[in-house]
């Protein structure tokens, strides 16, 4: 096998395979492009990062394609913002490739030195990053369970307005008016974690919603729009830099596209509280089993001294925690879903008998 | 009789022109401030909805019923006046309530900002840039509360029939000058607008019963009436507790017969006339126990509404082959003709498709609508949660070519206003079920798929050779047909999963 490409078994297939099924089931569930689950499981699996995340933008790519059209036929894309925000996300794409390209290359090219370099910093935008989004999450649950309300707050959007900074740009679909310069901005962060560590999305939606006032459905809407420009772009420049191993793209989408529908049928069915519950803590699992592999990266560069044989206690623990963390998220989402399932056809027998009331008394 | 609604800013002077109206034309005249006072007293918190409304926040499920309560309530009490003797209402969102009844004389009261501010500062003692701070937070939250309870855009001009200034005109002639206007036929009640108008104010009264019985007071039912018949229907989630509704509604004033639906969503048949027989129903009914929805009948009885009122009138005297002919002003004793009036007795097959419906337990009301496609739209309750629309055989007194291309436009425009998906009644199959036809493209995509597949894996090392392959030729290609061949095996293999998912009913 080429430098960088993994061995392929059976197990490790199947490995792939349940990882795509995980994030899946999370990214049907979350409307999230489930990548934070899936990079730092191939990671743990042995693909070196750079790649993992090339090979994971592929797979967002083809997978955006299908949820865009989706969310097109129900008028919950605004093209116009995607676009926008698509000029300077192309930029921030193509930095991220840049930064990681340089710092995968004095490790001795694919997978040589184990790219300590790039793992240590995709580990480290992915904890800083995921920690911030995790815990903004639980702020609004433990909220919005003390006051009843559950909103994302205006505040921003308000002050913005207020700035009116020109030239300001109508949005017809998602009827906002936002400064071009704020969209540009937006749009290049989001493509920088994009390319960076796959998770564009935790920034754009967020963006959108919270900076430009965007409902939420059209914010799920456009950014999966966006993804499928970003990604077609992420994936030409690390196809390009050979950074994409298309094997793994495939066993992706074997698990994900049938774990996308059961995620999906489980938020009509899951209340919201216990949606954005389950999330939350999945992430904030996924940050801490990253955290853990970091020390491996600092021994590798030398920042930090002790026995290598503690490297597979660490790579242990963040594997099993991660793994344990998207299975038991998968396990309460699917039982939600399978408890839905066969119970609505339970309840449906019970509704037939006595619904009608003939005659009433009329006062 | 009828209803007039004055939909007034902060200090616009829309009060004084409803109450000197009401003194003319003999009507009570209602405020929104006695209204809400009425609905606090009922026991609904119209203060903290107006809180979570003015704090920029989304309601939580209690709230969000009690939105329902307060609706239902202002909308009985509308419907109650316009019953009894005509009234005139005043308040921020009074032409919003009844969007069903075309009768009801719309009219927006504004003046210039500056005058506002003016009287704002004089009556509040506030300083001018308070008073105009005040005035747009006001106007905003009239928006916000608007799009909240009836999920529209009260300053659309569409949904007004006039809007006066009192900058250019004064309270008392914009008075007389609507006293006049008050008195043309399209405005006057028919017996078609009456029956709305009970059909309305029965279901408001059945949502009030629900909401005020403690035992359901937290249920999120929506309530449709056609005469004495009341369809509810409710969330899975509350089904236990839904139990009593039948039981409560007996109180309710000319209720005969209640059905009862549990549904997560709504698909709603759009047709001319019903068949209880053909082989939509059945199929209509396998998707709506699939998606756990309830089917609402919309008949919809086309006419050429889509023109202006005074072209229907000019169109009086050439009209003599029209389906519906309607009078003009002069001739017609200030009454317009019934257009529904045509249709009595003739339920278009409703109440057998109605029945069937019942005994599946997915009733979901029914409603007829006599009108152009927008009075289709307008007669719709757009905070009702509806997954899918089903567009059957209407326009049925055009020709063939006529009655497809109207069907076609009726189909994007109603996509267009509720952003769901339509389809004709054709198509259901395709789309949703499974029949022969799904099992051959599944068993074509799944060849594909397992090409595709056992290409790149028995080739595992000449294919991750290839991606790495050095030379700028190889590298544009391997990008070429790495962004060629991924969305082919997502599209192939997410084609497959979605049948195979429908397959087992996983939808």
């Amino acid at each position: 096998m080429p430098p960088g490409f993994i061995d392929l078994d059976l197990l490790t297939a199947a490995q792939i395979v349940l990882l795509g099924f995980i994030g899946g089931v999370l990214s049907g569930f979350i409307g999230s492009g489930g990548a934070f689950f899936m990079t730092p499981g191939m990671m743990n699996l042995g693909v070196a990062g750079p790649f993992a995340v090339g090979t994971n933008i592929t797979h967002k790519f083809g997978k955006a394609i299908i949820g865009s059209k989706k969310h097109g036929e129900l008028g919950h894309v605004d093209k116009k913002l995607a676009i926008f925000m698509l000029l300077t996300a192309a930029i921030g794409i193509r930095l991220a490739v840049w930064i990681m390209g340089k710092l995968f290359e004095p490790a001795g090219g694919h997978g040589g030195g184990h790219g300590a370099g790039a793992n240590l910093y995709i580990s480290t935008v992915f904890v800083v990053v995921l920690a911030v989004v995790s815990a903004t999450m639980l702020r609004d649950i433990i909220r919005s369970s003390k006051t009843a309300d559950a909103k994302p707050s205006r505040k921003i959007v308000e002050l913005l307005t207020r700035l009116r900074l020109p030239p300001v740009i109508h949005f017809p679909v998602a009827d906002v008016r936002v400064s071009l310069w704020i969209v540009l901005i937006c749009g290049l962060a989001t493509g920088y974690l994009a390319g960076t560590i796959g998770v564009g999305g935790f920034i754009g939606v967020p963006a959108m919603i919270y900076i430009f006032g965007v409902p939420a459905q059209v914010a799920a809407g456009s950014e999966l729009f966006l993804a499928v420009f970003m990604g077609a772009f992420g994936a030409m420049n690390y196809g390009f830099e050979g950074l994409v191993d298309i094997r793994l793209v495939l066993l992706l989408y074997c698990g994900s596209l049938v774990g996308v529908h059961i995620g999906a049928y489980g938020t009509k069915v899951v209340k919201e509280v216990i949606i954005r519950l389950v999330t939350a803590c999945i992430i904030a699992l996924c940050v801490l089993s990253r955290a853990i592999a970091i020390p491996v990266y600092l021994r590798q560069l030398g920042y930090l001294q002790y026995n290598p044989a503690y490297d597979e206690y660490f790579n242990a623990a963040s594997k099993g925690l991660l793994y344990a963390s998207g299975i038991t998220g998968m396990f309460i989402i699917l039982f939600f879903v399978f408890k839905a399932y066969f119970q609505r056809r339970r309840v449906r027998a019970s509704v037939v008998t006595g619904v009608r009331k003939t005659p009433a008394t009329a006062s | 009789m009828q209803l007039i609604c004055i939909s007034r800013g902060t200090y616009a002077g829309g009060k004084e022109l409803a109450e000197k109206l009401a003194v003319k034309l003999g009507y009570a005249c209602l405020s929104r401030e006695e209204v809400t006072d009425a609905a606090a007293r009922a026991g609904i918190p119209v203060g903290r909805l107006e809180m979570s409304i003015v704090r920029h926040r989304p309601l939580n499920e209690q709230l969000a019923v009690d939105k329902e309560r307060f609706a239902a309530f202002i909308t009985a009490r509308l419907a109650e006046g316009a019953l009894e003797g005509g009234m005139v209402y005043h308040g921020r969102t009074g032409h919003l309530v009844l969007p069903t009844i075309d009768n009801v004389l719309r009219i927006r009261a504004i003046q210039d900002a500056e005058t506002r501010i003016n009287r704002t500062m004089v009556r509040l003692g506030l300083s001018r840039e308070k008073a105009r701070k005040y005035i747009n937070e006001v106007d905003e939250d009239r928006s916000r509360w608007a799009r909240m309870v009836y999920n529209v855009d009260c300053e659309d001009p569409s949904l007004y029939d006039m809007v006066v200034n009192f900058d250019h005109m004064s309270v008392d002639n914009t008075a007389v000058a609507l006293v006049s206007l008050a008195g043309l036929p399209e405005f006057q009640q028919t017996p078609a607008s009456r029956r709305e108008l009970k059909n309305l104010m029965c279901a408001a009264q059945c949502r009030l019963a629900i909401g005020d019985d403690p035992r359901t007071r937290h249920i999120d039912a929506k309530v449709k009436a056609e005469g004495s018949k009341i369809t509810v229907t409710y969330p899975p989630r509350h089904q236990s507790a839904a139990a009593p509704i039948p039981e409560i509604l007996t109180s309710v004033r000319d209720v005969s017969e209640v059905t009862c639906t549990m549904a997560a969503t709504n698909i709603l048949w759009v047709q001319e006339r019903y068949n209880a027989e053909g082989t939509t129903l059945p199929e209509l009914l396998e998707i709506a126990e699939k998606w756990n929805a309830a089917v609402t009948l919309v008949r919809l009885i086309a006419t050429d509404e889509a023109e202006p009122a005074t072209d229907k009138a000019a169109r009086k005297g050439e009209g003599a082959d029209d389906a519906f002919p309607l009078s003009s002003t002069e001739d017609d004793g200030g009454i317009l003709d019934d257009e529904e009036a045509e249709e009595a007795g003739d339920d278009g097959g409703m109440d057998a498709t109605m029945d069937l419906l019942i005994r599946h337990g997915r009733a979901g009301g029914r409603t007829t609508v006599t009108g152009s496609p927008q009075a289709l739209i307008r007669s719709l309750d757009r905070t009702l949660q509806v997954s899918l629309v089903v567009i059957g055989d209407v326009f049925l007194s055009r020709s063939d070519s006529l009655r497809k291309r109207q069907t076609r436009e009726l189909t994007a425009y109603v996509g267009e206003s509720l952003r769901v998906p339509v389809i004709a009644t054709e198509e259901l199959k395709a789309q949703y079920l499974f029949g022969a036809s799904q099992w051959l493209k599944l068993a074509g995509l799944l060849c594909m798929t397992g090409l595709m597949f056992g290409l790149v894996m028995t080739h595992q090392e000449q294919a991750t050779t290839f991606m790495m392959k050095e030379g700028l030729h190889h590298r544009v290609l391997s990008v070429v047909l790495l962004v060629l061949f991924v969305p082919t095996f997502a599209y192939f293999w997410g084609q497959s999963a979605s049948y195979l998912l429908r397959l087992v009913k996983f939808e």
